[in-house]
């Protein structure tokens, strides 16, 4: 047992994460093809305007729901609605947030953009703290208007042709068909004006995408309205990303490789549940802290993964050339 | 008759010692100084590590023979332990710490300071003043970081005696994410301007190399860390003071090398159940204000009243090894920015507006290494010390952990005094572990 222990702390996680995504990437976007349906439900941008994928985004059923006749929604449709939720927060808790940072096609492809930059020996950029406590806001505003358009539409408000609002303005719509050779989203739809600007937007959200990326680690993140979402049930899963606030030092170091550049993980010493909304739990603060069982991710309070200081060494040491 | 001639003069010719210059006085009383507590290290103890002679000899060849550690490579010294020695390697340079610890050099620092200075500020500027010390001819730049008000003004006084001082700013809050860009910039600067001095430029490969090599100096340091964990104690504490003390100024690989063989030899003991103390031996965390050779006093004198130190919260010893860089992506300044950090971020000297760091790193501290009580020291007039002393003690205090704080400075006159605090504190904590356990 403790072999096995040892082995998972001692991971490299850079590869391990990569073979995952890479898996799971094929899984959800080629599944299709294999006959895989995980259902529509998922935590994570499985886009359904992708033809061949493995299970559907929630964020497309969930605009659907809401966008039924108000006289529907708040009967029988009601309780389809609460389904749905209820099959989403059931795959969400299973990893938490780690769908962020394990499964999200659309984050593995930013991974990739990264990777094509680092080896293009180009240097990422930050925000300053100013820019990211203003960035973040963004995300819930998404949420919220993912939320309430539809509901707009159902209530007759709204154009009909403002449905599913997300998806139309979501650089997954036009990036994920794509490797399945569908381009057939990259249009702007001149239908109607609602449509035109929808999709307008969402042809230059996905310029901003593929830029943003390649500058920026996880770009799109800081704006996803799926990870504000998954923030609101966060605490219900028994997947754990935990800090010991004594054994802290605050070097700095996890915040120093964090994609989503919390701070939180490194200053904050007070609270045992680290996980912050921006978090895509990819655990890479876990693999850079040198503090022994400092940073740890807990399975129903059992741990799985945590910090050590050979972990880190094995880890961060250069080899020498 | 000539005066050559008459035989009592004659006779008294021969006996007339040759007059020492001021200089060579100076030179043998730092040898004096170094032998004495040297001896007291090595003869006053029994079961000295064997490889703890490389340590010896380390200090004996640089402050007896006066043997330069590095011959050939350009030295930058450096005044505190927030300089960033991965940097002046990837220079080309090397990085000798000129924080000292005689009394001899206190005395003639006191010129340039005030009264109610900090011994280890006085002696330090009297060892640039009289250029005894053996590497202060070779300094090519001495870099001054603004930590403490002492250090910082020190500046300009160095710069009198004819130094090249780099002033590097510091900021005085860690936490806001100001203060941690305002350092970066700092190094940044830094790296860029290295360069005038040395003469070799910071490249990526070399800095990368360098962090390695560093890195792999403090696994070897962290290694025999983890050992002193074990109970009964397989080390006493003053071998290590003077080991990490060896970094100021020894070559880096050799100084592994060294570290590693000492790690080799504690591994062995903590197997054995080699006990470097006695059955009872109170363990002691040792904070507050550095001892740096040949000051080793107040560790001396707490392992004479037979208490061992585990661990220490210092910047001689466990602030100048403990924290490592993380580095994300290996670009030039992705390293240089990440060195930054660690310099910053984890320190946990007394300069900076907060202590909060300190104090959880003390309890931690006291935690992992099982340890039974803390001895602060703080240098009579080293003010950030002796501020931050109530806020340690009342940490330590709701955590139930007993503290003694000592005020001292380099002179040998109180010791009498001292040795019986210590004495006294010792032999509590022996009555307090009886009736724990």
């Amino acid at each position: 047992m403790t072999k096995i222990k040892n082995w998972v702390n001692h991971v490299d996680l850079r590869s391990f994460r990569f073979w995952f995504q890479l898996a799971a990437f094929v899984l959800l976007v080629y599944g299709g093809r294999l006959a895989i349906d995980l259902g529509n439900s998922l935590p994570t941008f499985s886009c359904g305007y992708n033809r061949e994928n493995g299970g559907v985004c929630y964020l497309l059923p969930l605009q659907h729901q809401l966008a039924q006749p108000w006289s529907r929604l708040f009967s029988g449709m009601g309780l389809a609605v609460l389904t749905g939720l209820g099959t989403f927060v059931l795959w969400f808790i299973v990893i938490n947030k780690g769908w962020c940072g394990y499964i999200c096609p659309l984050g593995t492809i930013q991974d990739w953009i990264t990777a094509l930059r680092k080896k293009m020996g180009i240097r990422y950029s930050t925000y300053s703290d100013d820019q990211f406590k203003k960035l973040k806001v963004i995300k819930y505003v998404l949420l919220l208007l993912l939320i309430f358009i539809p509901l707009g539409i159902g209530g007759q408000f709204l154009s009909h042709d403002l449905g599913t609002p997300f998806c139309k303005i979501c650089p997954g719509r036009m990036i994920v068909p794509m490797f399945n050779g569908d381009f057939s989203q990259w249009v702007i739809d001149f239908a109607s004006t609602e449509r035109m600007i929808l999709t307008a937007l969402g042809m230059f959200i996905t310029g901003l995408f593929l830029v943003g990326s390649f500058i920026k680690k996880r770009f799109f993140c800081f704006f996803c309205p799926m990870s504000a979402l998954h923030y609101i049930f966060a605490k219900l899963s028994p997947f754990k990303l935990i800090k010991d606030g004594g054994k802290c030092t605050r070097c700095g170091d996890c915040y120093r490789v964090c994609d989503m550049e919390i701070r939180p993980i490194a200053d904050d010493v007070v609270s045992v549940d680290i996980l912050k909304d921006d978090c895509i739990m990819c655990l890479k603060c876990v693999a850079a802290c040198p503090e022994e069982g400092c940073l740890k991710v807990n399975v129903l309070g059992k741990t799985v993964f945590e910090a050590t200081e050979s972990g880190f060494k094995k880890r961060m040491t250069p080899p020498e050339e | 008759m000539t005066v050559e001639e008459f035989p009592i003069k004659q006779d008294l010719k021969k006996k007339v010692r040759k007059i020492e210059t001021g200089e060579q006085r100076h030179v043998r009383h730092e040898a004096m100084e170094a032998k004495e507590v040297l001896n007291e290290i090595v003869n006053h103890f029994s079961g000295n590590p064997e490889s703890m002679d490389y340590f010896y000899e380390r200090f004996e060849a640089l402050y007896c023979d006066r043997q330069k550690p590095h011959d050939d490579k350009k030295v930058i010294g450096t005044m505190c332990v927030q300089i960033p020695d991965e940097i002046i390697y990837a220079a080309g340079a090397v990085p000798v710490r000129m924080c000292n610890g005689f009394y001899a050099d206190e005395q003639v620092g006191s010129e340039f300071m005030p009264a109610k200075s900090c011994s280890l500020v006085k002696a330090s500027l009297g060892m640039l003043k009289s250029g005894t010390n053996p590497y202060c001819d070779d300094v090519e730049m001495i870099v001054n970081p603004t930590t403490c008000d002492q250090k910082t003004k020190t500046g300009s006084v160095m710069r009198d005696m004819g130094y090249d001082v780099y002033d590097m700013e510091l900021p005085p809050v860690k936490e806001s994410e100001e203060g941690r860009e305002y350092w970066r910039r700092s190094v940044r600067k830094f790296t860029k301007n290295l360069k005038d001095i040395t003469g070799e430029k910071v490249t990526r490969k070399k800095l990368k190399q360098t962090i390695g090599k560093v890195a792999k100096a403090q696994h070897s340091y962290h290694r025999i860390q983890q050992l002193r964990k074990a109970v009964p104690a397989p080390v006493l504490g003053k071998d290590i003071f003077l080991a990490t003390n060896a970094f100021f100024f020894d070559d880096l690989e050799r100084w592994t090398e060294a570290m590693d063989r000492l790690g080799d030899e504690i591994e062995q003991r903590v197997a054995d159940k080699h006990n470097a103390a006695g059955v009872r031996t109170p363990r002691i965390i040792f904070t507050g204000s550095p001892p740096i050779f040949p000051n080793l006093k107040i560790p001396l004198m707490i392992e004479q009243a037979d208490a061992v130190i585990v661990a220490d919260e210092t910047c001689s010893s466990n602030r100048l090894l403990n924290d490592m860089v993380s580095v994300d992506e290996w670009f030039l300044y992705d390293m240089v920015d990440a060195i930054a950090d660690r310099y910053l971020k984890s320190c946990t000297c007394p300069v900076f507006t907060l202590n909060e760091d300190r104090q959880r790193r003390l309890v931690e501290l006291y935690k992992m290494y099982n340890a039974d009580g803390v001895v602060y020291q703080s240098f009579a007039g080293c003010q950030v010390y002796e501020l931050e002393q109530r806020s340690i003690a009342k940490i330590l205090e709701e955590n139930g952990i007993p503290m003694l704080y000592i005020e001292t400075d380099y002179s040998p006159s109180q010791s009498g005094q001292l040795s019986t605090r210590i004495e006294a504190f010792v032999e509590s904590l022996k009555s307090r572990k009886r009736k724990l356990a």
